[in-house]
């Protein structure tokens, strides 16, 4: 018996279970449990009460439309994964996803609960904040939006608030045409089931892919794991936009990138060494951005 | 600003997370001073039970689990099917993993409750009419085993891959149990050993038996008449 004991509840709605939250003092929110279960059997969680998320159905879905993409919070990895609709219109989810442990963890683990514990090193985190989503979250009061950009506050914390639940991420689709954008999500792990030394996501706009030499209209860059939140980059995306993509824009994306991270070293990975992968992947990753933008990738 | 049951939520304990934050797995991150023991005033002690039912190889099996059971333990030590086996309890090496409603899933992290109202597929279930499931063949005649304790996970996350896609490629078979730790075969036994069962399953789709037949394999038309007939 490995974790302490807890009181279960299993709303099948997001106002039952913002309820719960509000009846029960220290309640927690248990979605695919893939990291909160790991937490639970070392008790170094003990919540008192467990609302399980898993029958609110109303949670589970991807919406792409013409304007936005919309993704329940109960969307599992392995539904972002192998979703077309998202590889069309945001591909940089279905990577991101693809790259998460192995198949059984993303059989189970949820969009929302990622975004929930807010691990700097974790990949959705780092999605919606390059790619400028918005968060709905639900309390029993009603509901409010907040952006990717203010919701991460420091390591592990957030805007959210005891008595809310995530309901869903959504990200407009205006700046991402998808003939003239290409995204990419790249990461370093030692190993399948640990957390990624180093991961990055970027997006790039051209002005027109016909073109000879196109033009970085608009870049993106988010990186995960080295900072508390996850890095938008904004300087790095200003040293390729408003030109075609050169060695020497990358070189000074790659700088710029790498200064502003403030990683902590770790067992596989020292300071240094995070800063240079910072450098190395955000080229990479504008560079592919860039190749699957023009269609030559 | 949630987080509020991870222990010792004080501004030290923060810093103290904050100050070890990228460590490579979330259990390794807590140090000891985010431990806290909690005072008994606020932690429960009754034992309050839950009816499930969980439909197992096809048998419904009726039982009683506290909240915090999980589900690789009801397997094992409620039920008896200790076919899966217990790992890391962390999700990191597969050895618990069993077949949920479909698809693959690590039965360390998941509560029994939660479980409630599935069907579950375990090693136990491969087997059918005392034919071997061509995954089991293929282990057996590829040697995909040494000591083979992450066997039945690796056959259960093999299998999950083969229902996707019936004709992987060797690198589609590593990413299909890269979540599965084997340390004994270096891999690549096992890798052909899921080759083997995708060929043999392959082949009884199609009605071209030969392959299976000749080897004693049971065409899968016939293993889901035989299921049907249980």
């Amino acid at each position: 018996m490995k974790p302490a004991a807890f009181e279960y509840h299993r709303p099948e709605s997001v106002s039952e279970a913002t309820d719960l939250l509000a009846e029960h003092d220290g309640a927690e929110l248990m979605a695919g449990n893939q990291s909160l279960g790991i937490l639970m059997a070392n008790r170094l969680a003990t919540p008192d009460h467990l609302v399980d998320l898993n029958a609110v159905d109303e949670l589970s879905y991807i919406d792409v439309t013409d304007e936005a993409v919309e993704i329940g919070a109960l969307a599992r990895h392995r539904d972002i994964e192998t979703s077309a609709s998202l590889a069309e219109a945001l591909p940089m989810f279905p990577d991101a996803a693809s790259q998460i442990a192995g198949p059984s963890v993303r059989n189970m683990g949820t969009l929302g609960g990622s975004i929930g514990e807010a691990d700097p090193a974790g990949n959705y985190p780092a999605v919606v904040t390059a790619l400028d989503g918005e968060l709905t979250l639900v309390s029993p009061d009603g509901q409010r939006t907040v952006p990717a950009s203010e919701y991460f506050i420091a390591y592990m914390f957030t805007e959210l608030e005891e008595e809310e639940v995530i309901a869903k991420v959504t990200v407009p689709r205006e700046p991402f045409p998808t003939d003239r954008t290409g995204m990419a999500f790249l990461e370093q792990k030692p190993a399948a089931q640990t957390w990624p030394t180093i991961s990055v996501g970027a997006a790039i706009r051209v002005d027109d892919p016909e073109r000879e030499e196109p033009v970085v209209e608009d870049a993106r860059v988010t990186l995960a794991n080295v900072a508390g939140v996850p890095l938008r980059a904004e300087a790095a995306e200003a040293k390729v936009e408003g030109e075609p993509l050169s060695e020497g824009a990358l070189e000074a994306a790659g700088e710029a990138a790498s200064e502003a991270s403030n990683p902590e070293g770790e067992m596989h990975a020292d300071e240094q060494y995070k800063r240079e992968l910072a450098a190395e992947y955000t080229r990479r990753s504008f560079e592919t951005a860039y190749d699957r933008a023009v269609g030559s990738q | 600003m949630r987080r509020s049951y991870v222990h010792g939520e004080s501004a030290t304990a923060v810093a103290t997370a904050a100050t070890i934050a990228s460590t490579t797995t979330v259990t390794t991150a807590p140090t000891s001073t985010t431990i806290t023991a909690t005072t008994a005033a606020t932690k429960l002690t009754a034992m309050d039970t839950h009816d499930i039912t969980l439909t197992i190889n096809g048998t419904e099996h009726d039982l009683s689990v506290e909240p915090r059971t999980l589900l690789v333990h009801a397997l094992r030590d409620e039920l008896g099917y200790t076919g899966t086996n217990v790992g890391c309890e962390s999700t990191l090496c597969g050895a618990c993993t069993v077949n949920m409603d479909g698809d693959a899933v690590k039965s360390c992290t998941i509560l029994a409750v939660q479980a409630d109202g599935t069907e579950l597929r375990t090693v136990e279930g491969l087997r059918e009419s005392g034919t071997f499931h061509p995954i089991q063949e293929g282990f057996q005649k590829e040697h995909g085993l040494q000591c083979g304790y992450c066997t039945p996970g690796m056959m259960l996350a093999a299998t999950d891959l083969l229902e996707e896609n019936p004709d992987p490629s060797d690198e589609e078979i590593r990413e299909g149990i890269e979540g599965n730790l084997c340390r004994c075969t270096g891999y690549q036994n096992i890798v052909n050993a899921v080759e083997y069962a995708a060929e043999e399953m392959r082949a009884d789709d199609t009605g071209s038996t030969e392959t299976a037949a000749a080897d004693g394999g049971v065409p899968m038309t016939d293993y889901e008449a035989v299921k049907e007939e249980d």
